[in-house]
């Protein structure tokens, strides 16, 4: 088999490489010049004294051009996006604050006159907070839970919230999501806090039009969540969460995060409920309704060198077994696709078994650059997606290139995607 | 016995109590002239720390090689626990643009990042760090007396970052809690005003870590307090971060509002 540079298995190990021989450069500069503190404090003498204010706004402007290589004979693709991204967070009179959020994306494939523009309105509420520990937010929010960094087994309102993808990294996945129309509230007090949140049914079903505000994606059914978290000592602070949809039984969630040593965090996610399994829901079969666990649990550890790895493995018990999916895959096509639309629309696992591996690393041989990579691997059917990213950082921009593949056999969950591989640049710049 | 060898006993008797108490207060002077290291560290603490809960500005400058390389501006909430009386901080990026708003909650080793733009709250580990060569623990506000047993090593003459001559007490301090940035420290405090001058911060293995000039001396929230940092690596004494510390006010933060819960709500006044 030929492994090229893009190849993601030898990707990694370049990283791992420049990794081993930066420390080892880094040990020997251990020497230091006697007079080295006073020149430095000459340097310091002379250090610029820009004075920053923070602002209630930010705004930033994405450009992307990438090529995707694609299955099924469908060739290689050339795309072009530009992102405008603002965050406005303001006070609006004693105790109240408005918040918006709203990214706008277009694109282009190939042709200049090809081009679709995707609004996502991410946020829209008004928050009133009349003492310091309690606060009532109506409009629609991001309400994101979870600990875990690949799948978050616990962050509910995730269901018809990715409506436009820029790239699949869990750190964007994250920001660029739509919230819930929802009323919450929360109380808090020294140890911990309690929040419910109600969010109804407004439209059905989800929409691709340019500037709809989507409700149909993010409030088709009635949903509930209630969140307690109470410090248990200076280090262990649990949150137990329950959370309620449309007619199907409570789900029952926790997260726990915990420190081992200087260098560790562990964490484990969990959901469990009954509830009917993803196939039963997906093609509207036999209610085949159990007892289901969703699990995500994993360690970060991060070395002196500011490289941190996470590795994670998760569990959803609600998808279908390592043969039923074979099955799927191979006998009911049309079964398949409907299964795969409906849990890319949930934003979960398609099989029961996977691990997702991070690595992180800052300052990566050069200041200011950040390299960074994800392998997600099903255990179920082999296949895995890799991704690959170094990004630099200017005052007030960031350049990155990033580089994916999906991997593995036909029918597989990252083998099946019509993109097989993928390079974009991206600039950014911020205001 | 006569009355005479009576006197003369009794006169050497006295010579040899007034030599003995002599000899004592000689020995005894270093001792009542030094008081004891740990409230040295404590009275140090207590010049770097108002003793009410306050706000500050930390604008950080780094340079590699002479070179301005990285620039960041942070506005810190610290609040000394009603219990312990270790410091708990609520760290807000102000500047650079990129990073504004986000936000670090710091409570001994626990450890929060939130970010507003992705609404994550993020467990740390003390080793993660989010500042470039500063560790988290540099920016925060820590009483060190807390959580280090401090033995007076030495008094010896030093040049402070200001090239001036100071008389000092050389600290030499060692963890005594598992939650804490530095396993051991070497601490220069000025005898006249408790004011720490220089410090070198080393790893569990020995390896001096970076060394700290704390300077430019002024008075802040009623004390005489260093307005600045210079930290210099250990490894590579070309890489500097420069620490200013201004707009201090007294600020008191509800103790509600220093938990993750409470991170995503966080408005700054």
């Amino acid at each position: 088999m030929r492994m090229g540079l893009r190849h993601p298995l030898v990707c990694m190990a370049l990283v791992v490489c420049t990794l081993a021989c930066a420390t080892a450069q880094g040990q020997t500069n251990a020497r230091q010049a006697p007079d080295a503190e006073d020149a430095a404090l000459q340097l310091a003498d002379q250090a610029s004294s820009t004075k920053e204010q923070a602002r209630d706004w930010h705004f930033s402007v994405e450009g992307a051009t990438g090529e995707t290589e694609q299955r099924y004979g469908l060739g290689r693709q050339q795309d072009q996006r530009l992102s405008l991204d603002l965050q406005i967070d303001t006070p609006v009179g004693a105790g109240w604050r408005a918040v918006l959020s709203d990214q706008l994306d277009q694109r282009w494939q190939g042709q200049f006159n090809d081009a679709r523009a995707t609004n996502t309105l991410k946020e829209a509420y008004l928050s009133w907070q009349p003492d310091p520990t309690r606060a009532m937010d109506v409009g629609r929010i991001n309400a994101r839970y979870g600990v875990a960094a690949g799948y978050n087994p616990t962050d509910y309102f995730r269901s018809g919230a990715n409506r436009s993808i820029t790239a699949i990294d869990p750190s964007s996945l994250k920001k660029n999501r739509q919230g819930s129309v929802m009323l919450r509230g929360q109380t808090l007090w020294s140890s911990g806090s309690l929040t419910a949140m109600a969010s109804p049914h407004l439209a059905d079903p989800p929409t691709d039009a340019s500037f709809d505000i989507d409700l149909g994606a993010t409030n088709r059914q009635d949903r509930w969540l209630v969140a307690l978290s109470q410090q248990l000592s200076d280090t262990i602070n649990p949150q137990w969460l329950l959370y309620g949809e449309g007619s199907q039984a409570p789900q029952l969630g926790f997260n726990l995060t915990g420190l081992l040593g200087q260098a560790t965090v562990a964490y484990v996610e969990w959901s469990g409920g009954r509830s009917a399994s993803q196939l039963a829901q997906a093609l509207q079969g036999l209610d085949d309704t159990a007892f289901r666990s969703r699990l995500a649990t994993g360690l970060t550890y991060t070395t002196e060198q500011k490289l941190s790895l996470t590795l994670e493995y998760d569990f959803n018990g609600a998808a279908p077994t390592q043969d039923a999916w074979a099955a799927l895959g191979r006998n009911a096509p049309l079964a398949y696709a409907q299964y795969r639309k409906w849990v890319q629309d949930r934003f979960d696992l398609p099989t029961q078994q996977s691990v997702f591996l991070y690595l992180g690393w800052q300052d990566a041989m050069v200041n200011q650059l950040d390299v960074n990579a994800m392998l997600r691997h099903n255990l179920d059917d082999r296949s895995q997606l890799a991704w690959l990213e170094a990004r630099y950082h200017w005052s007030h921009t960031d350049l990155a290139l990033q580089w994916q593949r999906n991997s593995g056999g036909p029918g597989t969950e990252f083998g099946a995607l019509q993109q097989e591989r993928v390079v974009q640049v991206l600039l950014r710049y911020f205001y | 016995m006569s009355e005479r060898l009576m006197m003369k006993n009794w006169n050497s008797l006295k010579r040899a109590r007034a030599g003995l108490m002599l000899l004592g207060l000689v020995a005894l002077a270093p001792a009542l002239a030094t008081p004891n290291a740990q409230d040295i560290l404590a009275a140090s603490d207590a010049v770097r720390n108002p003793a009410r809960p306050f706000g500050l500005t930390t604008h950080l400058v780094e340079y590699r090689n002479g070179k301005e390389t990285a620039n960041m501006s942070l506005a810190i909430y610290a609040k000394a626990e009603a219990s312990g009386g270790q410091f708990r901080n609520l760290v807000r990026f102000v500047a650079p643009v990129r990073d504004a708003n986000k936000l670090m909650l710091k409570t001994g080793n626990d450890l929060w990042f939130y970010d507003p733009s992705s609404k994550a709250s993020i467990r740390m580990s003390p080793q993660q760090r989010l500042l470039g060569q500063a560790a988290n623990g540099d920016v925060v506000t820590v009483n060190l007396s807390l959580d280090y047993q401090a033995k007076l090593a030495a008094e010896e003459d030093i040049q402070d970052g200001d090239r001036k001559q100071r008389h000092c007490y050389k600290l030499a301090l060692a963890a005594s809690s598992p939650d804490v940035t530095y396993h051991r420290i070497e601490l220069w405090i000025d005898t006249s005003s408790n004011q720490p001058v220089k410090g070198k911060y080393y790893s569990e293995s020995d390896r001096l870590l970076k060394t700290a000039y704390y300077r430019k001396v002024e008075k802040q929230l009623g004390a005489d307090r260093p307005t600045e940092t210079v930290i210099i690596d250990g490894l590579d004494p070309n890489w500097v971060t420069v620490m200013r510390y201004a707009d201090w006010v007294w600020r008191d933060v509800p103790d509600a509002w220093l938990q993750r819960d409470y991170l995503p709500r966080f408005k700054a006044e």
